[in-house]
């Protein structure tokens, strides 16, 4: 009688312990996803999909694709061309599942007199602006997003790696690596990464589906995120999602490789800068006027 | 040591450090009252997120950094203690070190507290432990200073329970093993407050921090803060509790900070002519915070208080009478703690994102509720602060000591001051008349007379013969008792004029306590090559006086003879 | 020279130089109800006046005049550039006489948009689909609203 309960007890609790010991290291003590192997890759993401079915009761397909060969992707965004109508901003926040309720946008658009215009300096800058009609007359406006940097300024200053450049020059943030002391926030010269300050809202209706690991499956709470490149799309080489929605074509992409991509005939032919030169930086995201 | 010695030594442990009399329990209470406000809101914080702080994007750090920041300061400086009481050999500071160790692993451990409730992901936090997780070395400063502040604090702790063990079996520490680690923890001591700095320093982002002198800068201001805390701390336990602590030692403490505040002051300057002059876009944050931008200037009042603050402290430290004086000192102290707390707190880390590299300005100020959390987090390190001290006090004094360890020796060998000195000291008021205290010092045959207030039997300062012919004569003493250690020598030359005690009297006295050993009595006399030395209580009041003749006498009582 | 000569060439191929894109077929001249319907009967008239017909047309294009794009010939054709009556669909080319760098711009996809695939097939748009060729200049539009102030989202 005493042994059967003894053996019961002792049952349970190393079943519990395992069952415990096995969410430990799924859910906790987890390995770095970069460091799984491909096999480990896809049972990760497996249970990723079952728990964003749980969470938001649709099916979120979350793939991984690889960086392509002989790719890296540049942007390039004609200022003589943007009329600061905030169309991509509204798009990538679509496209990319950021938050509703509190809201993160990774594509912040700036008014600027025309004579206060210095790609080093956004002082005189407007954010907030608000008229019936954009173009105005003696403004610019400048898009900012994630600038892609060859030598990024957030990378270096991360305390556990969990942000790093692809082979295909996109800056990407493991979300389950993050711890989010912000640092990189602090070290990005272009305000281009956003804090999940609370849990990140979504109505079902207007997720989109097609996500990837690194790019814009649903986030949580407390960690890093910004501009991917659309790294779900562009590494199926489709354009990003702020280029197809500008109404007025100021936004190319492309890769920076393929001396026939329209990124590269703008670097040829135009006089092209990129923000903050002097800080070393290297962004692979250049701005031009194609006008005057 | 077997496991009787271990829970023998806990108990013990757990009686010094926990029972106490109403003002420690009072303490207690408050502090752990704030200490679950905190933590009921943390708990609030962990499932609504950081969206309860007041931070966002555009000021993504704020009062948590800010508070850490100011703590790795403390925890560098209260290491500080250890240059003059090793390197100098200053006995009366070597005493308090290990005390100056125990606020800096409290500091520390406290700095590490308000990091992690900044971090979104707490439960992640190994993910930046080497090893474990993936720290990014060599290029995150942010593991670089996790590195060196955990270094900082398991060597002090070492030390600390090192030393602590060795008392607690009556055995002196082994200097070979406890000088070098002493040494390391100074350099170590510099690292975690200029790797602190590093952090800001090197985000070319943010021109507010990008700025070579803020190392210096964070150094100088920490050895302010640090021993300032330190002197409000040792006044306190020796109110509170048998903690004994000579005025010369807090003096000295006070003169390091009289410096340190001078060159933090001296490079608040440099910078701020630097930037003032070239006027280039960088200026903006600097005149966000000394001046304000338009509507924004949320932190001019601030820190401009601090300047106030600090200037006033430093004035009150370069002077020695208001440096000496126990109430000015502890208002110095409070201003510069005060002062540097804002400007090395929410007056450095705020600045540098106001405005935004996209030229935003979000004027963040805490929420009520970061405020209930580093509340919670002060207390918890005031609380282990608080029981730590505890612990090392009743070790220092014998109350926590093995069963089987010799007694301490010096307190039950050799001769101390009360065993031979004069209790009965005739003693004169300031107001006294200079002929009156002459016929004093002839009618009992003395060279000397303590001077003291009416109320509280506080000791003045002492009419010496010497002070009485002085002004007989007119003439200037020329003494400069102490030409290295005095901060403004010139003040003490003045000859002294007037017609009472208080007017001509040298002040303050040399004075000891009542269990201060012969040999250090000894060493005071040669050293300051002075007559006699004046015993007082720990509250300062008169309780005896020790002359050459006495000491003489002792030693020929207890052939004591020195080589 | 250089560019006169890449002008020449330009003209003589008036499809876009990239291979890869694909245009939409636009409906400009209906299959059912074809210009040359009416116009056919009609005599053209080269003087420039009040329309009586198109009123919804409001022609601010610099100087140009219906008949110097539209085929007085053939209304379902556009006018003839690098030697061939083109159709609407490949209107680009007609637009290029005038605005050759744009045009050239265009053909390498800086000028106006592209959606699809970077690295593949594209969908380009023509110059009609974002500009008015009766009235090119872009119209104003009304942005989307501003970002939330970050004091907005404070709790109490």
């Amino acid at each position: 009688m005493l042994s059967r309960r003894q053996f019961i007890k002792t049952g349970i609790t190393l079943l519990g312990s395992l069952t415990l010991s096995s969410c430990l290291k799924q859910d906790i003590f987890r390995e770095k996803f970069q460091e799984l192997t491909g096999e480990e890759k896809k049972a990760f993401l497996k249970r990723l999909e079952e728990r964003y079915e749980r969470k938001y009761g649709i099916r979120i397909n979350v793939d991984a694709t690889p960086p392509l060969k002989d790719a890296v992707f540049g942007y390039g965004l004609d200022l003589s061309r943007c009329i600061g109508c905030r169309r991509c901003v509204y798009a990538c926040m679509k496209e990319n599942n950021q938050s509703r309720d509190i809201p993160i946008q990774w594509i912040r658009v700036m008014r600027i007199k025309k004579e206060d215009f210095n790609p080093s300096d956004f002082e005189h800058s407007e954010h907030y602006y608000s008229p019936e009609e954009v173009p105005e007359e003696g403004y610019i406006y400048i898009p900012i997003q994630c600038q892609q940097c060859e030598r990024p300024a957030c990378v270096k200053v991360c305390p556990t790696k969990a942000t790093w450049k692809e082979p295909d020059g996109i800056v990407v943030i493991d979300y389950e690596w993050c711890i989010g002391c912000r640092c990189c926030m602090a070290a990005c010269p272009y305000w281009a990464r956003r804090f999940n300050w609370g849990e990140p809202y979504i109505p079902k209706e207007e997720l989109n589906p097609y996500t990837h690991y690194y790019g814009n499956r649903p986030r949580m709470r407390g960690v890093v995120e910004k501009c991917t490149f659309c790294i779900q799309r562009t590494r199926k080489g489709r354009y990003p999602a702020c280029v197809e929605a500008c109404p007025v074509g100021a936004r190319k992409f492309g890769n920076l490789l393929d001396p026939q991509s329209e990124i590269r005939y703008i670097l040829d032919n135009f006089r092209v800068f990129r923000l903050k030169a002097e800080l070393n930086t290297e962004p692979k995201f250049f701005y031009f006027f194609s006008l005057g | 040591m077997n496991r009787k010695d271990i829970i023998n030594f806990f108990k013990g442990l757990l009686e010094v450090t926990f029972k106490g009399g109403k003002a420690f329990y009072l303490w207690m209470s408050l502090l752990t009252l704030l200490l679950l406000i905190g933590l009921a809101t943390y708990i609030h914080q962990l499932r609504e997120g950081l969206i309860i702080t007041n931070m966002r994007d555009q000021v993504s750090w704020g009062f948590y950094v800010s508070n850490f920041t100011f703590l790795v300061g403390i925890a560098a400086a209260a290491v500080l203690l250890i240059i003059p009481a090793y390197l100098y050999s200053f006995k009366p500071i070597k005493r308090i070190v290990i005390y100056g160790e125990l606020l800096a692993i409290s500091a520390v451990l406290t700095a590490l507290l308000f990091l992690f409730v900044d971090f979104g992901k707490p439960e992640r936090f190994w993910h930046a432990i080497p090893f474990i997780g993936t720290a990014n070395f060599p290029y995150s400063i942010l593991s670089w200073d996790m590195l060196v502040l955990n270094s900082y604090l398991f060597l002090n702790l070492f030390i600390v329970l090192y030393v602590g063990g060795r008392v607690y079996f009556g055995k002196e520490p082994d200097r070979r093993l406890l000088i070098p680690l002493i040494l390391i923890s100074i350099p170590l001591a510099v690292a975690v407050h200029t790797v602190t700095a590093f952090v800001y320093n090197g985000l070319s982002a943010r021109p507010f921090w990008n700025a070579s002198i803020l190392a210096p800068r964070f150094l100088a201001s920490a050895f302010c803060s640090g021993p300032a805390l330190l002197i409000i701390i040792f006044k306190v336990l020796r109110r509170f509790s048998g903690f004994r602590i000579e005025e010369k030692a807090l003096s000295k403490l006070a003169e390091i900070i009289a410096y340190a505040m001078a060159i933090n002051i001296f490079l608040m300057l440099a910078e701020m002519y630097k930037e003032y002059y070239s006027n280039t876009i960088h200026l903006t944050s600097l005149k966000y915070l000394y001046e304000g931008l338009g509507e924004y200037r949320r932190f001019v009042f601030p820190i401009r208080f601090s300047m106030l603050l600090n200037l006033a402290g430093l004035i009150i430290f370069l002077i020695p009478a208001t440096r000496k004086n126990p109430l000015s000192l502890n208002a110095g102290c409070v201003m510069i703690i005060t002062g540097v707390w804002i400007e090395k707190g929410m007056g450095l880390v705020v600045p540098g994102f106001i405005p935004s590299p996209l030229g935003e300005i979000y004027e963040y100020m805490p929420s009520i509720r970061e405020v209930f959390i580093a509340l919670g987090i002060f207390s918890a390190g005031a609380m282990s602060y608080t029981l730590s001290l505890r612990a090392a006090i009743a070790l220092e004094t014998g109350r926590l000591r093995h069963p089987q360890a010799p007694p301490i020796i010096h307190e039950k060998e050799g001769l101390r001051a009360r065993d031979i000195m004069t209790s009965d000291v005739i003693a004169v008021y300031p107001e006294t008349p200079i002929e009156e205290v002459a016929t004093l010092l002839l009618k009992y045959r003395i060279s000397g007379i303590p001077v003291i207030d009416r109320e509280e039997r506080r000791v003045l300062g002492v009419v010496s013969e010497s002070d009485i012919i002085y002004k007989e004569i007119h003439k200037d003493p020329e003494l400069l008792e102490r030409i290295g250690g005095i901060v403004l020598p010139a003040y003490r030359q003045t000859v002294k004029r007037g017609d009472t005690a208080g007017e001509i009297m040298s002040s303050p006295p040399v004075t000891a306590f009542p269990d201060t050993g012969l040999e250090e009595l000894i060493g005071m006399i040669t050293e300051k090559k002075i007559k006699r030395i004046i015993i007082v209580d720990s509250q300062g009041r008169l309780s005896g006086i020790v002359s050459r003749i006495d000491i003489v006498r002792a030693v020929e009582k207890e052939k004591i003879f020195f080589n | 020279m250089m560019i006169g000569l890449f002008l020449f060439f330009l003209l003589m191929f008036p499809s876009p130089l990239i291979s890869d894109t694909v245009s939409n077929a636009r409906i400009f001249s209906s299959p059912l109800f074809p210009c040359s319907s009416c116009h056919g009967v009609m005599k053209p008239v080269f003087s420039r006046r009040k329309l009586s017909f198109h009123e919804d047309i409001t022609l601010n294009h610099d100087n140009l005049w219906c008949l110097d794009c539209h085929n007085a010939s053939n209304r379902d054709r556009l006018n003839k550039t690098g030697g061939k009556i083109i159709t609407f669909n490949e209107l680009q080319s007609l637009c290029g006489i005038c605005h050759g760098v744009i045009y050239t711009e265009w053909t390498q996809g800086v000028h106006g948009k592209r959606t699809g695939y970077w690295n593949g097939e594209k969908h380009y748009l023509l110059c009609t689909d974002c500009h008015n060729p009766h009235s090119p200049r872009f119209n104003p539009l009304r942005p989307e609203p501003p970002p939330l102030r970050p004091e907005k989202t404070l709790r109490r």
